[in-house]
């Protein structure tokens, strides 16, 4: 007996797997080099090939197929969870955007109350201020008034006392701002001479407007003077020009 | 010839259930899996799991690891279909070709581990008849080949059946047979090679059933 009969002699035993372990993988060996054995062997598996057949079929248990499918191609993707990360993120950054935006918007609604209150306050301000210029000059018993020469310019001075509030309101218009490192001021003509009552801003296009108190103390108030005044100092006497003088 | 008396030229026995894949059916599901076409991968599922299952279940005697196998038997075939020549004994026999050497490689571990146990002496006598047939689906693809393949082997010899059942379908060499019959080895290979050979002869003329 030659050594390739005992392959031939066991090639259905190699198809059943019949071989001991070390003839099986001898035989395997012999395949790889016998071209005759490995298709010989190869016809009798396919002549075989429905052999397993012979066992009688088992239903599977339910969810078996999808159990082969998960494992095999990985789990089926419904449509949401195929979409869920993207929608999330996309979600995500909407939240994020949205957040930001209400964020700033709130930040800028913020703001602009800010800026709405403080318009308000000053128009109230300016409100009350006209409402009480205007009840001033309603009540005004008196109005005195005085012209201002400067520069070719023709301005002028007005007062409007009201003697039951014991106020006054002075106006002055037309005139120039005042020179550098000058200011103009309005002074009280009392029986015991000129207290100090307002510095005054004002240019051509926009009047000075001051609403004063009488001066505290003051006995007799006889009149008012505007003067120009240097800004150096806090001078309680007028030193500079005389402006403009009214007597009551 | 037999299997002339009952398969007909066009491929069905008289009175037969459907036949499990035609040449056509064979070459879609190929081209498909080889196109990483999971519909046609759930479809093949549902047509071999059942002949899959039932072979392995019967050599292994356990439903879980039965499954584990089929499972398996399918993920190998997945990721070769495309490098594999399936073609040449078919799609089934190839899925099952794959499970049975996949349960006899567990049957032979457990015996290396010496965990055989109570199954494997349960296994014992029943390992000597046929394998059981089911009384009849005749519906089921495939159902049809079964009971030619049943046929054949309840035709042979109880001594050649036993000898086939233990190889084939248990996964034993010669020397495990001749022990557990204590019988010659000699008598185990002769036994063996007769009972093979006229399976062979008379399951050859279905491979012209399908292909």
């Amino acid at each position: 007996m030659k050594a390739h009969d005992w392959f031939i002699e066991h090639r259905l035993d190699f198809v059943a797997r019949a071989l001991d372990p070390g003839d099986e993988d001898l035989f395997r060996d012999h395949m790889a080099r016998c071209e005759e054995c490995a298709a010989a062997v190869a016809s009798a598996a396919t002549d075989l090939r429905w052999l397993p057949m012979a066992a009688a079929p088992v239903t599977p248990r339910p969810g078996f197929s999808r159990r082969v499918m998960d494992e095999v191609v990985g789990p089926r993707k419904t449509v949401w969870s195929r979409w869920s990360w993207p929608l999330a993120a996309a979600a995500g950054i909407a939240a994020v955007l949205l957040g930001g935006l209400t964020f700033r918007q709130a930040t800028q609604l913020a703001a602009l109350r800010a800026e709405r209150d403080s318009i308000v306050s000053v128009h109230r301000t300016e409100l009350a201020a006209a409402r009480d210029t205007l009840s001033l000059l309603q009540n005004a018993e008196r109005v005195l008034t005085a012209s201002i020469d400067m520069d070719g310019r023709r301005g002028g001075m007005l007062i409007f006392a009201d003697e039951t509030t014991h106020r006054w309101k002075v106006v002055v218009h037309g005139i120039p701002r005042a020179k550098d490192g000058m200011r103009y001021t309005f002074w009280f003509i009392t029986g015991d001479g000129m207290v100090r009552g307002a510095v005054v801003e004002c240019d051509e296009t926009r009047p000075g407007v001051v609403m004063l108190d009488m001066p505290p103390g003051a006995t007799l108030i006889r009149g008012g003077a505007l003067t120009e005044e240097p800004m150096d100092g806090d001078p309680q006497v007028p030193r500079g020009k005389e402006l403009a003088h009214l007597e009551l | 010839m037999v299997t002339r008396e009952v398969v007909t030229p066009e491929g069905r026995g008289p009175g037969q259930g459907p036949r499990l894949l035609s040449a056509e059916g064979e070459y879609s599901y190929r081209s498909r899996l080889v196109a990483r076409d999971e519909r046609a991968l759930a479809e093949l599922v549902d047509l071999a799991s059942p002949w899959l299952l039932g072979l392995v279940q019967g050599m292994l005697n356990d439903p879980d690891e039965s499954e584990d196998v089929v499972v398996e038997t399918f993920r190998v075939a997945w990721d070769r279909i495309q490098t594999v020549d399936s073609a040449s004994r078919g799609l089934l026999p190839w899925l099952l070709e794959i499970a049975r050497n996949r349960a006899i490689d567990r049957l032979r571990a457990r015996r290396r581990r010496g965990r055989l146990g109570e199954r494997l002496v349960a296994l014992g006598s029943a390992g000597m008849a046929t394998p059981p047939h089911v009384p009849d689906e005749a519906g089921r693809p495939g159902w049809h080949v079964h009971r030619e393949v049943h046929q054949a082997l309840t035709e042979l010899p109880p001594e050649q059946r036993a000898a086939v059942q233990l190889a084939y379908f248990e996964g034993r060499t010669h020397s495990e047979i001749a022990e557990r019959l204590e019988i010659p080895l000699g008598t185990v290979k002769t036994r063996l090679r007769l009972g093979l050979g006229r399976l062979r002869e008379r399951l050859a003329a279905l491979k012209d059933w399908v292909t």
